[in-house]
């Protein structure tokens, strides 16, 4: 069998399973108007307030911040933006401190958000909004929403986007300071807002596909180590990658971009036919590259990779069918529609010694995944994700998933909560001796919330909610500090 | 986004016409320009000021250079002996003084860049429409922010 075939087989087999086990497409079209509030606009920065604790008890002596980012403001005049990834971002500081729970949100202040402010009207283009009458764009960074996700970095809480700079913020008062420069001619360069961080706080990161993409090595005091083009053969879309100890992993799916034009999702198609190739590339020399063949899928994010004694190499992911959810229905729900899109299902990839590769499916919707940060790059058993696709867009439910058991222990919110991405607060030694921390949107109560769980047993529910006295949008990522 | 490189390509005569640079002498009007809001206070504003389409547009001779060293935040160029009529400045701020437009390893222009007017451009230069502004008999004053 050509590898071609092989290609399209394990293709075809893999999502006719998928689609058995998530048969919510009878689901498609029915929108409770409900949801709204998840893409809703907010007018104005919320200042510091104490949230109020509904249920269960504060751990003594737990001292822990939460920073998130998504977009606020997607409507201004007349004029909307036209994907959920286009709004303005806004940082939340959730924190945890002395018993007490506190909320405050500021947006973050970037050239798009002050001229877009001035003419009220959205005008920049993005994702998947056009540029319109009165755009001014002198470079990348003009188009910067900064919405995407923040990361602590030589003791500045930096808010990421993907095709621009990331954005100085203050980490106690949520001002902007302006863009973080690394090298003087590396402004207004690509920053995807997914950097892998090492036990030792080294990041790597990657900014923009095409020809090659930019691979950014940061010290743990923050400052730059290592800036360089690497090659790509193949102008793929990626928003996520992964790493090992020892090497970036680099998933090239099949949505390419064919060119340049705004909105940047009409200058890309998916091309299942090309398959998913998967580049390895060694940290201690870039040059170093192996390259790995697997089926046509369509993904966002991934979780930390490991290497195995033999050189096997570990990761996982959240993959699509098509990126129908990237392409369409992310910019349908700013209008009020929920497009059906396929479900996102957890997988782990194993890339082995011999060149070959496979995947193997959790057989659980999954999104958001995220790990026990303190062992990135080593062998894990856990991955922590939403879950829950039914009546809406968004998740109900938040699991950790048991990759040695195949088993998830989640805990379902309930149809009036759309649950966000949960990080891991670690308490003590070994992997999930800890908290999820993470929120909701309750729609029911039409305020967000914040939850604590008990890593290890997440289906318990929270051992304490508290609740913000407003409702905002969902989010996208964030870090805990 | 290659379409940026079109300010590149723009603002790249602007220090290549030094040495070609027409010097029309006419006894006549004087132009101040006052550059302002500059943020590194080092280098040099290098520009070109033109008279037609054509020549913003790269196709013909500039009337005249601009170079003005930056040692603060706003600086001026005196231009005397011009003819009354239309004019437009494209320029940059060398901040690093290497003569060139500094890009970023993907091409994106990393040097502030201007016009006058303070014409803004679209993924591209500001249009001579926008830039272009008259010059009268006498004493002119022009200001444009660089940023």
């Amino acid at each position: 069998m050509t590898d071609f075939n092989r290609r399209q087989l394990l293709g075809t087999g893999f999502f006719a399973g998928a689609a058995i086990i998530t048969p919510d497409m009878a689901l498609a079209g029915a929108s409770p108007a409900g949801w709204a509030s998840a893409v809703a606009d907010i007018e104005a920065d919320i200042p510091e307030e104490t949230m109020v604790l509904m249920s269960g008890k504060v751990p003594a002596g737990l001292n822990t911040t939460l920073y998130r980012n998504g977009p606020a403001k997607f409507r201004r005049g007349e004029s909307a933006a036209g994907h959920w990834f286009d709004g303005d971002g806004l940082v939340r500081k959730f924190r945890v401190r002395d018993g007490k729970a506190t909320l405050a949100a500021r947006f973050v202040d970037t050239p798009k958000r002050r001229l877009e402010t001035k003419l009220n009207a959205i005008v920049q283009p993005g994702f998947g909004t056009p540029s319109r009458a009165g755009a001014v764009i002198n470079g990348p960074d003009d188009t910067n929403a900064a919405n995407t996700s923040v990361m602590m970095s030589g003791g500045q809480l930096l808010a990421l986007w993907e095709g621009g700079s990331p954005v100085i913020m203050d980490p106690e008062t949520l001002e902007t300071k302006g863009f973080k420069t690394f090298r003087r001619d590396l402004r207004q360069m690509p920053f995807l807002a997914h950097p892998r961080v090492e036990p030792d706080g080294t990041v790597w990161n990657l900014g923009g596909n095409g020809k090659g993409t930019f691979v950014w090595k940061l010290n743990p005091d923050g400052s730059l180590a290592q800036a360089q083009m690497v090659p790509l053969d193949r102008n793929s879309y990626f928003h996520d990658f992964t790493a090992t100890a020892q090497h970036l992993i680099i998933v090239m799916q099949p949505w390419v971009q064919d060119g340049f034009k705004f909105p940047l999702s009409t200058a890309m198609s998916w091309k299942p036919e090309l398959g998913t190739r998967v580049l390895v590339i060694d940290k201690n020399d870039l040059t170093k590259r192996r390259m790995f063949e697997l089926p046509s899928f369509a993904f966002f994010h991934l979780a930390d990779g490991w290497e195995e004694k033999d050189g096997t190499i570990r990761f996982d992911g959240c993959i699509e069918a098509d990126p129908t959810f990237g392409q369409r229905a992310a910019s349908a729900l700013l209008r009020g529609e929920y497009i059906k899109a396929p479900t996102p299902m957890l997988t782990q990839f194993v890339l082995r010694p011999d060149g070959k590769a496979e995947m193997q499916m959790a057989r659980i919707a999954a999104e958001f995944s995220t790990n026990d940060k303190r062992i990135a790059g080593q062998s894990r058993r856990f991955t922590t994700h939403v879950t829950g696709y039914r009546q809406t867009p968004f998740p109900h439910a938040i699991a950790s998933w048991d990759w040695s058991k195949g088993r998830d222990d989640k805990f379902d919110f309930g149809d009036h909560h759309l649950v966000e991405e949960f990080l891991f607060v670690a308490k003590g030694e070994g992997e999930r001796n800890g908290w999820l921390m993470g929120t909701t949107l309750n729609l029911k109560a039409g305020r967000t919330e914040l939850h604590l769980l008990d890593a290890r047993r997440v289906s318990e529910g929270p051992v304490a909610t508290w609740q913000a006295s407003v409702p905002l949008p969902l989010t996208f990522h964030g870090t805990i500090a | 986004m290659n379409n940026f490189k079109s300010i590149l390509t723009a603002l790249a005569m602007a220090g290549a016409s030094f040495s070609t640079a027409a010097v029309a002498q006419n006894a006549g009007s004087s132009l101040t320009v006052n550059f302002t809001g500059i943020e590194d206070k080092q280098g040099a504003i290098m520009g070109v000021l033109v008279d037609s389409e054509a020549a913003y547009d790269g196709k013909a001779a500039p009337v005249r250079p601009l170079m003005v060293a930056v040692d603060k935040a706003e600086v001026a160029a005196m231009i005397d002996n011009l003819a009354p009529g239309t004019y437009a400045i494209k320029l940059f701020h060398d901040v690093d003084g290497n003569g060139k437009m500094g890009t970023n390893p993907y091409g994106m222009p990393i040097e502030p860049f201007a016009f006058s007017n303070n014409a803004v451009g679209n993924m591209g230069p500001a249009k001579w429409t926008d830039a272009k502004f008259d010059v009268k008999a006498g004493a002119n004053v022009h200001s444009i922010v660089v940023k």
